[in-house]
């Protein structure tokens, strides 16, 4: 256990000695929520500063999750940190454990100044069942982590651990519903939607924060969430490479594929099925001709 | 294995898809001792040191480490052990102390981090920033942390390459301590002058194989290589005649009549013979040196190689 408390003691000072963690943890999300606020006029009714709110947590998990996680850990490697710590009695596990809880511990305050500066400054309402959203961006989180560790495991440098990540954050943050609201997509993109994972971090939150909904009415997104964080924390494990000179074979980058599995399956269940993730509250972004007009 | 074995290693062997790293060494490191890995590059040394670490798996042969079988039991030979790897980093915002702390956290067992840092003079630079330390203050706090387990055999990896001279100096100087304490101390260098000064034995490995152990006296003494005497005396010979005094193989006088130089076998007799000599023709001696064959010329000699190569 003492290992655990001083592994995460010394990551969340690190953490905390470094401008970059509290640009990309805290300020940059702040910059996009207050660009979204003002771009969908958050002010103006409950609906509009939820959904701000709800695209400005999925942004924050997929940056803190994918960036976060895995482009440290490629940095650790390359640098020659983890190589030092191969030569004592330490496994990986206490290291992923670590990275894991200092990454909750950074980004939860950032959760905290959303909430207050969605209600405060832009009068949303506490959310009805804030409990089981924090567990629900918990799990997000988790998910998201276990995510970039796979990638950091894959990738065997910077260059290729950036180029692994953008592929996953781009698609994942402008086809989600995370920076362009899910109502605003035409039907392919919908349909394109549903292979996404942030699809379902923004449809549990959306659920949870703008419906009134517990975690029990999304368990398609949190099951999904769940058997991500589970495979991509296996998958970390199995694949944790001390050193940079342990090329990894380039069939073991498929072990990502493994970790996209669920949402493959969730894709494809939901495309058979014409079932709709949830969609936010689009009544009033429509009523501004903001929203894509569905027929 | 004898009860003073810290290391024991018998036909070891390691391979790499097609290629042959350690081609079935034998040696034994004894509590107390301050054991040298020489070679080249790809001489197989690293393999054969991350194996003793538990960091790689042997192909064949039998290894034991303080008793424990690196292959099978690693995490308790990692935890018994102290590692200083010439190459790796902590992270550039960590704190010399803040350091000291985790890495005690990863053993089951350590010992005071004031007292390390105290004794490798850093302590005080305990909450100084690891970006902010020269390279000497680094590799001393490389070392405290290779100690912060107590470890009776260290296993140090080039520990003083890159460093100026002074440091270099500094870090002997620790080596030679920890020796003073009893540890025992498997040193892979690059530096002849590091093996010569700090190493009770050393084994000089060539393209996997081990092509000399022993002291680095009894490797000089092996050495086909000759001496080199050099007389200089207050007066020249004058044309006096040089006898052939035994085990001389070749001699030369220089142009000032005064300074002789002298390559031998058996130099010590060779001397004995040269200064009965002068004594008898009545030539003062002003100046006389002796030079043995260097551990470096011994290394050239066995694997037609200089140790940078």
């Amino acid at each position: 256990m003492r290992v655990y408390l001083e592994l995460i003691k010394i990551d969340l000072k690190l953490a905390m000695r470094l401008r970059a963690v509290i640009f990309f943890n805290y300020l940059f999300p702040l910059i996009f929520f207050f660009t979204f606020a003002t771009l969908f006029g958050a002010g103006s009714s409950r609906e509009r500063i939820t959904q701000v709110m709800t695209m400005s947590v999925a942004l924050g998990v997929l940056g803190n999750g994918l960036f976060g996680a895995g482009m440290r850990a490629i940095q650790e490697r390359e640098m020659n940190i983890l190589r030092r710590y191969k030569v004592t009695p330490i496994t990986p596990g206490p290291l992923l454990v670590a990275s894991m809880v200092t990454g909750w511990i950074i980004f939860m305050p950032y959760i905290i100044v959303l909430m207050a500066l969605a209600h405060y400054q832009y009068h949303m309402p506490w959310p009805a069942r804030m409990t089981e959203l924090v567990v629900f961006i918990s799990l997000g989180l988790v998910a998201f982590r276990s995510m970039g560790l796979v990638i950091a495991s894959v990738a065997n440098n910077m260059q290729e651990g950036t180029i692994l990540v953008q592929l996953f954050y781009f698609p994942m943050l402008f086809l989600s519903g995370a920076t362009f609201p899910a109502a605003m997509f035409p039907p392919v993109v919908t349909v394109i939607s549903k292979f996404i994972p942030a699809t379902y971090l923004v449809e549990g939150v959306t659920g949870i924060m703008q419906k009134n909904q517990g975690l029990g009415d999304n368990l398609p997104a949190v099951g999904a969430l769940v058997i991500t964080a589970v495979v991509g924390w296996i998958v970390g494990m199995k694949l944790f490479r001390w050193e940079k000179e342990e090329k990894i074979r380039g069939t073991a980058k498929l072990w990502v594929a493994a970790v996209l599995l669920p949402f493959l399956i969730m894709g494809v269940y939901q495309w058979i099925h014409k079932t709709q993730p949830a969609k936010p509250a689009v009544g009033a972004l429509e009523t501004q001709g903001i929203g894509h007009q569905r027929t | 294995m004898n009860t003073d074995t810290v290391i024991s290693v018998k036909s070891l062997r390691k391979s790499y898809a097609d290629l042959e790293a350690v081609k079935g060494i034998d040696f034994e490191v004894h509590t107390g001792e301050v054991f040298g890995l020489l070679g080249p590059n790809g001489a197989g040394k690293t393999s054969t040191v991350e194996i003793l670490e538990g960091l790689r798996l042997r192909t064949s042969g039998e290894a034991v480490v303080l008793g424990f079988d690196p292959d099978l039991q690693k995490q308790q030979l990692k935890d018994r052990i102290g590692v200083c790897l010439q190459a790796t980093n902590l992270p550039a915002k960590i704190r010399v102390q803040e350091s000291m702390d985790l890495f005690a956290s990863f053993y089951t067992r350590s010992i005071s981090s004031a007292d390390l840092l105290k004794r490798l003079q850093l302590w005080d630079k305990r909450e100084a920033l690891y970006e902010t330390l020269s390279g000497g203050q680094k590799q001393r706090l490389a070392l405290a942390l290779a100690l912060v387990n107590d470890p009776q055999l260290l296993f140090l990896d080039e520990p003083t390459t890159g460093l100026d001279p002074q440091i270099r100096l500094e870090i002997h100087g620790l080596i030679e301590q920890m020796k003073s304490e009893n540890r025992t101390v498997l040193l892979t260098t690059h530096y002849i002058e590091e093996a010569e000064r700090l190493c009770d034995r050393v084994a000089i490995m060539d393209e996997g194989k081990i092509v000399a152990l022993g002291t680095p006296r009894e490797l000089q003494q092996k050495s086909q290589t000759q001496s080199r005497i050099q007389i200089t005396c207050a007066q020249p010979f004058n044309g006096k005649p040089i006898p052939a005094w035994p085990d001389v193989v070749s001699r030369q006088l220089e142009e000032d009549g005064r300074n002789l130089t002298v390559y031998s076998t058996r130099p010590a007799r060779t001397l004995f013979e040269i200064m009965k000599w002068l004594d008898h023709e009545g030539l003062p001696l002003e100046d006389v040196h002796l030079k043995r064959p260097t551990l470096e010329d011994v290394f050239v000699e066995l694997t037609g190689k200089h140790l940078r190569d």
